[in-house]
């Protein structure tokens, strides 16, 4: 179902969306957030790439599994602890970040469904927003089977024309909160869908980055395991959690008792993110560490996202919104580190 | 001025007399203007050694994983090694020093004057030029930089472009080197603390609430304390796993071990975090800025320990990073050290 929506209407639709929990980018200072918005006006949908991407709403930093309280002698009181029912909307989702939702949802899914992440997930509206043109200079997802208006994951895909939005509807739970603004939106003239399509071509001649020959990488890398490249490739790492936490695709979890009392105990039982650039993440109970240097999890990180991830899921496990290349401290940039994997040797 | 061939000859010469391991310095990236550091082992890639406003990075860090690496080898190469380091970069030389952390003979100073400017701030650089993308940035004879876009050159202050902590700078050239490149001349600046003036105008009350909302959006990626050339235990509070574990340890002995930190990004976690950070800074900071730079959630950590550098500096008379025959503040007192404000 497609529509038409004036920029002007747009609030009204929002203020009409009420049900729901509405996040939206929103400004702080030199970056874009995803904020939880009560008014329309702190939607920002003029964003560059958001700090951090919808990962984090579907797949919080933190997560409550149960509490726990000794409130006699014997036994233990257990609470499970569900997500909260509360229908959501992510207004302004790029589709690289939408994308890295069905990657995340391959990971939480499968064998095992993770029912905190999927009672989120199904809860959730995602309403993209086309790029154009890309909004960082470091967006190579033409190189990852994406595109700056891919439509994959996304419930609803807007398209700016200038002085209103090219909506399009792509799922039930989209078709829902389009009904929802009634009256507001029209139909769409043969010119806005002409329009439309011109600005997804644009955008797609202004993505300035690529991975040349990807499909070369994965079998590539299968040999490249006690390869002396990777103790070059991560002399400059500083073993930071920025690419990962700041990737769309990461989902390592953690998960602790937090104790908040210890006679008579309670806490709760928490999940965290966790990544593979810390020294305790393969840490073993022994003191050995099957990953004891910054080579050996730099070449975790390649290896998860273009060679087991394709190897069990068959996608890459990257969606090229190029957030670990412009936010790494010391300009480790992936696409050089995949071209290089390609190169090697050769 | 610095002249870039002067650093690379050099480079060159203490490579091919075998004097270092490797030279760490600052070199071109492939995709934008921001440099990245460079590992140089072989005296025919000097030429890849760059110079100019963009080199930012605090190297000294590295020193501290040279370290770890010598550590690991069985017959390590006992040479020292070559870094590139600007006024503030030396002074985290001294500490390192004074800490015992490093040996003199360990390192090959190659120190750079930043002379009458200093390093860039990408954020104010990102303001000045509302979209276009700096190609090159340079500092003529006057002192103005030049910041070259496709759309043409622009000129700029100091002030409007230049990190703040440059701008409070008192270490324009390096306090310590073998080599040195550019001239001595030290900069005036007025009032080193001056950027703390409007958070410390503020209530008690405003600045609480003014943390609480800075670090409430922190992820605890630890780019802060993985950036900074101090932050060099072995075992950190932090980790969960903070204790050294082998094989012998027993589970009782891990069970009993006090976890002072959860892993749960929340309020009282992360303020514990940086509250940890900034009192292991205290007296130890050279203000290098790393940790605010390398924040991803723009979180202006610098304030902190700012603010701990001057308290080192009222109380005590205490600059960090500039004598390293001197002893650390934390590690030494003096019978007149004041102490009316321990309560």
């Amino acid at each position: 179902m497609d529509k038409i929506l004036s920029k002007k209407a747009f609030p009204q639709w929002v203020k009409k969306l009420q049900p729901y929990r509405i996040y939206a980018p929103s400004r702080d200072n030199g970056i874009w957030i995803y904020k939880d918005i009560d008014k329309p006006e702190g939607i920002d949908l003029d964003f560059l790439t958001t700090a951090l991407s919808a990962k984090a709403i579907i797949f919080p930093q933190r997560e409550i599994f149960l509490e726990f309280e000794q409130t006699n002698e014997s036994v233990p009181e257990i609470n499970e602890v569900l997500p909260k029912d509360e229908p959501t909307i992510v207004f302004g989702v790029r589709p690289c970040d939408a994308k890295a939702v069905t990657l995340m949802d391959k990971v939480f899914g499968g064998d095992f469904e993770d029912i905190y992440y999927w009672k989120r997930r199904k809860q959730t509206v995602l309403v993209g927003l086309a790029c154009s043109p890309p909004p960082s200079p470091n967006c190579f997802c033409l190189s990852v089977e994406g595109s700056p208006h891919s439509k994959e994951g996304l419930d609803i895909l807007m398209t700016d024309l200038g002085d209103r939005y090219y909506t399009e509807s792509l799922s039930k739970k989209g078709e829902e909160i389009l009904n929802l603004g009634k009256g507001l939106f029209t139909q769409p003239k043969a010119e806005d869908k002409k329009k439309k399509e011109k600005i997804h071509a644009d955008a797609e001649k202004q993505v300035k980055r690529h991975i040349k020959d990807l499909k070369k990488i994965p079998p590539k890398l299968q040999g490249m395991w006690d390869s002396p490249f990777w103790d070059d490739e991560a002399m400059s790492c500083l073993r930071c959690g920025i690419c990962t936490y700041m990737c769309p695709t990461c989902h390592c979890f953690d998960i602790n008792d937090e104790i908040y009392a210890s006679s008579p105990p309670k806490g709760k039982r928490i999940r965290t993110w966790d990544t593979c650039q810390f020294p305790d993440f393969t840490m073993h109970s022994s003191g050995h560490n099957p990953r004891p240097d910054k080579a050996s999890r730099l070449r975790q990180r390649i290896m998860h996202k273009f060679q087991y991830f394709v190897e069990n899921y068959k996608n890459y496990q990257c969606t090229g919104c190029g957030r670990c290349i412009s936010k790494c401290p010391v300009g480790i940039d992936i696409i050089e580190v995949l071209d290089k994997v390609r190169d090697y040797g050769a | 001025m610095v002249n870039v061939e002067d650093l690379r000859n050099e480079a060159k010469r203490i490579l091919k007399e075998e004097k270092v391991k490797y030279i760490i310095g600052y070199t071109k990236s492939q995709n934008g203007m921001m440099p990245t550091p460079a590992f140089i082992k072989e005296s025919k890639d000097v030429d890849q050694l760059i110079w100019n406003p963009t080199c930012i990075h605090n190297l000294v860090k590295f020193l501290v994983d040279e370290k770890r690496r010598k550590h690991r080898e069985k017959k390590p190469d006992e040479r020292p090694v070559g870094v590139v380091v600007k006024g503030c970069d030396s002074r985290a030389i001294v500490v390192l020093l004074q800490e015992k952390f490093i040996n003199r003979e360990d390192v090959y100073i190659l120190g750079v004057s930043c002379e009458n400017g200093g390093v860039i701030d990408e954020k104010k650089l990102a303001k000045k030029l509302k979209g276009k993308t700096a190609e090159t940035i340079t500092q003529d004879e006057k002192g103005e930089f030049v910041i070259s876009t496709k759309e043409g050159k622009v000129k700029v202050s100091g002030e409007e472009i230049l990190a703040e902590r440059c701008l409070e700078c008192r270490a324009n050239y390096p306090v310590i080197y073998d080599t040195l490149f550019g001239n001595k001349a030290r900069k005036k600046v007025d009032d080193p603390f001056k950027s703390l003036d409007k958070l410390e105008s503020l209530s008690e009350r405003e600045r609480w609430a003014f943390w609480k909302e800075q670090l409430s959006k922190c992820i605890r990626c630890y780019a802060c304390r993985s950036a900074c050339p101090m932050c060099y235990c072995d075992e950190c509070v932090v980790d969960t796993i903070n204790f050294a574990v082998t094989a012998d340890t027993s589970a009782e002995e891990k069970a009993g071990k006090i976890k002072w930190i959860e892993k749960s990004p929340i309020s009282s976690e992360n303020f514990v975090y940086h509250m940890v950070r900034a009192m292991h800074l205290a007296g130890r900071c050279i203000d290098c800025g790393e940790c605010e730079r390398v924040c991803p959630l723009d979180i202006p950590l610098r304030f902190l320990n700012k603010k701990l550098e001057k308290e080192a500096k009222e109380l005590f008379g205490y600059d960090a990073g500039f004598d390293p025959d001197e002893p650390s503040l934390v590690s030494s007192f003096k019978d007149e050290d004041p102490e009316d404000f321990i309560r």
